[in-house]
């Protein structure tokens, strides 16, 4: 049996079934020549745990922008069978639905930049970042669940947006069978003064223009035209969502000795998809998700308000509606066709962005002739991407593509090289205008620390598993 | 700072891992490690010499096992660093049941102040990612990674 890495063409390498002990299926890393340079063998060896995993369907896979995480590798996607498969707590992430949304705007370039330094700094204020920083939102009882219930309806309910930007969510912006009951009272806890906030390390609200259309008439659809201002958020469920994993992690690690489920790594840990433990879960992740969709829902309806208020426009006149909310840090139960059948599958996407092909019934009727959007937010000096979902990324990918740039350096090794430097001065020369709560954060997120994303989003879109639409570049960005 | 074995001192050191961070700590008794293992939690946060102990605040916690409870302590301070904004100057470990793999503690200090205490990192929860726990030659030594 093949034990080594091998090159099947310029945008795949395969891990082949011998490449570790009690592999079930190869593992397959999208990523050409030169991203290879930089893959670490952790995630390599990620992608092969994530093989050995019971009832796993198709090929464990990674997209271009992998590195390292805890248990499945971040850019990983990995299928498993309904009734032999697992859940995995791991393979979603402490972030549950850490996810991206794009607003456009009937505003340019040469309209904004006038105010910039203004708009920054009201962002900057406004939206609640960092640490220590508490929400601009107190939830009452009923709240706390109808959050998790609801998701970004809630938040629509509230007067945070309009009805038409849940059209524009992935899943309408809440995944149905959410459970409150589920949820610890420390989850509440922690979620409790922390709706409505951004966080820190690489959330971001970041103001940016469009640079380069490379398909008009998809662009079109989406409402988005050169020079145009956007506006990205990247947030996810905040200490709600990571309570939760830490929650199920115990929970899953008692599962894996109950069941008797060996593992390479402890936090694989997973459960039957059919036990109680995995319902358990399953319910809690789903109101963590919706816990998400709402919290980016008030941070697009508290920016909205600034636009309005600082260009002086009717929300008609700045005409910021949704281009689209991704979550990418999720589990969902999606209906795949494997080798000619089709199959209910439990989709763990970790770092890692669904990309529905056209004519897809879960797609907003106004994408279906394009297909699914996909956003990915580069590091806050280079550029960010709009991109479309393929019907080869539903063949290959279980609907699946990349979701960023992928880190490079480690925070420490980002803050050493940063050292002496003004990183916030490098960037205004740049003309990005940045704010950022925490003394190193912008050490940790300068655009070195990451892999050039354009090269990550040339992998899937050569690769056919997404096409390119528009390319965004930073104008001005606040961090936590 | 005073230098009682409950004090918090600079018995740790940080790791270096893409995307996150970790930290080593060691102690002469797992209470003193585990109260070291805080300590550089709370590093990563702030810069703890500024942190006054005005308030105290006792908890406890359990675990499977001896290192999963390292990770429990560590993210019950999370916890409350997350809904009661406490940041330690000084953590004791009033008992430690090795065999029960549970635990009491006490941390002393007060709410974090944007005003007063500097912003480092958000940490969001202790891991299992590499975990370890190990005694030599009369110490222990642990390292864990957390998720930021």
């Amino acid at each position: 049996m093949a034990t080594e890495l091998k090159r099947i063409d310029a945008n795949r390498l395969l891990v082949p079934k011998g490449y570790l002990t009690g592999m079930r299926t190869d593992g397959m890393i999208f990523v050409d020549e030169v991203l290879q340079r930089d893959l670490e063998k952790g995630s390599i060896e990620q992608v092969a745990n994530v093989a050995t995993l019971p009832g796993i369907v198709g090929n464990s896979m990674a997209m271009p922008d992998v590195h390292q995480g805890y248990g499945f590798p971040i850019g990983g996607v990995a299928a498993f069978d309904l009734n032999e498969g697992v859940i995995s707590p791991g393979g979603v992430g402490y972030d549950i639905n850490c996810g991206v949304r794009l607003i456009r705007s009937n505003l340019t370039k040469p309209d904004v930049m006038p105010k910039m330094r203004e708009l920054v700094e009201s962002l900057y204020t406004s939206i609640p970042s960092g640490v220590g920083s508490k929400g601009r939102i107190r939830l009452g009882e009923r709240d706390r669940e109808h959050i998790l219930l609801k998701g970004a309806r809630w938040a629509v309910e509230q007067g945070y947006g309009e009805r038409a930007d849940l059209e524009h969510c992935e899943s309408g912006g809440c995944m149905d069978g959410a459970d409150p009951s589920g949820i610890s009272a420390k989850a509440y806890e922690r979620g409790k003064a922390q709706q409505g906030t951004l966080g820190s390390g690489n959330h971001f609200v970041e103001v940016q223009y469009v640079d380069e259309i490379f398909d008009e008439a998809a662009a079109g659809v989406l409402g988005v035209f050169p020079n145009q201002i956007t506006v990205m958020i990247h947030t996810g469920s905040r200490g709600f969502g990571h309570q939760v994993c830490t929650d199920f992690l115990e929970v899953m690690g008692r599962a894996v000795e109950k069941y008797g489920i060996t593992l390479p790594d402890r936090e694989l840990a997973c459960a039957p998809f059919s036990s109680s433990e995995s319902r358990a879960y399953f319910a809690a992740m789903k109101a963590s998700a919706n816990y998400a969709w709402a919290n980016r829902q008030c941070l697009t309806h508290w920016t909205r308000e600034i636009f309005y208020s600082l260009f002086r426009m009717t929300p008609r006149e700045a005409g910021m509606t949704l281009v689209y909310d991704v979550a990418h840090n999720i589990a969902k139960v999606e209906e795949h066709r494997v080798n000619g059948v089709d199959r209910k599958l439990v989709v763990h996407r970790k770092g890692c962005t669904r990309a529905f092909p056209p004519n897809h019934p879960e797609l907003p009727v106004r994408y279906r002739p394009i297909g699914q959007p996909v956003l990915i937010p580069g590091d806050m000096g280079r550029a960010s991407y709009v991109l479309l979902g393929t019907h080869k990324a539903m063949n290959e990918t279980f609907g699946s593509t990349c979701h960023g740039a992928g880190r490079l350096l480690s925070r420490h090794q980002a803050i050493r090289q940063a050292k002496g430097r003004a990183i916030w001065r490098e960037m205004e020369d740049k003309n990005v205008l940045v704010r950022a709560a925490g003394r190193e954060t912008l050490a940790e997120e300068m655009p070195e620390a990451y892999k050039n994303v354009s090269n990550v989003v040339d992998v899937v879109h050569n690769a056919g598993i997404s096409k390119k639409v528009a390319r965004l570049r930073p104008l001005g960005v606040i961090k936590g | 700072m005073s230098h009682n074995t409950d004090t918090i001192m600079k018995e740790f050191s940080i790791i270096d891992v893409s995307g996150d961070i970790g930290i080593s700590a060691s102690g002469a008794t797992l209470g003193e490690l585990f109260a070291n293992a805080g300590a550089a939690l709370y590093d990563l946060m702030t810069d703890v010499s500024s942190v006054r102990t005005v308030v105290s605040r006792k908890f406890s916690t359990s675990a499977d096992t001896c290192d999963g409870l390292l990770v429990c302590f560590l993210n019950e301070l999370i916890y409350l660093f997350e809904t009661e904004e406490l940041v330690g100057s000084r953590i004791k470990v009033m008992s430690l049941d090795e065999s029960e793999c549970s635990l009491k503690a006490d941390v002393h200090g007060e709410r974090f102040d944007p005003e007063r205490h500097e912003r480092r990192l958000l940490v969001k929860a202790a891991t299992y990612h590499k975990l370890r726990m190990e005694q030599r030659e009369g110490l222990w030594y642990a390292e864990v990674i957390f998720d930021i």
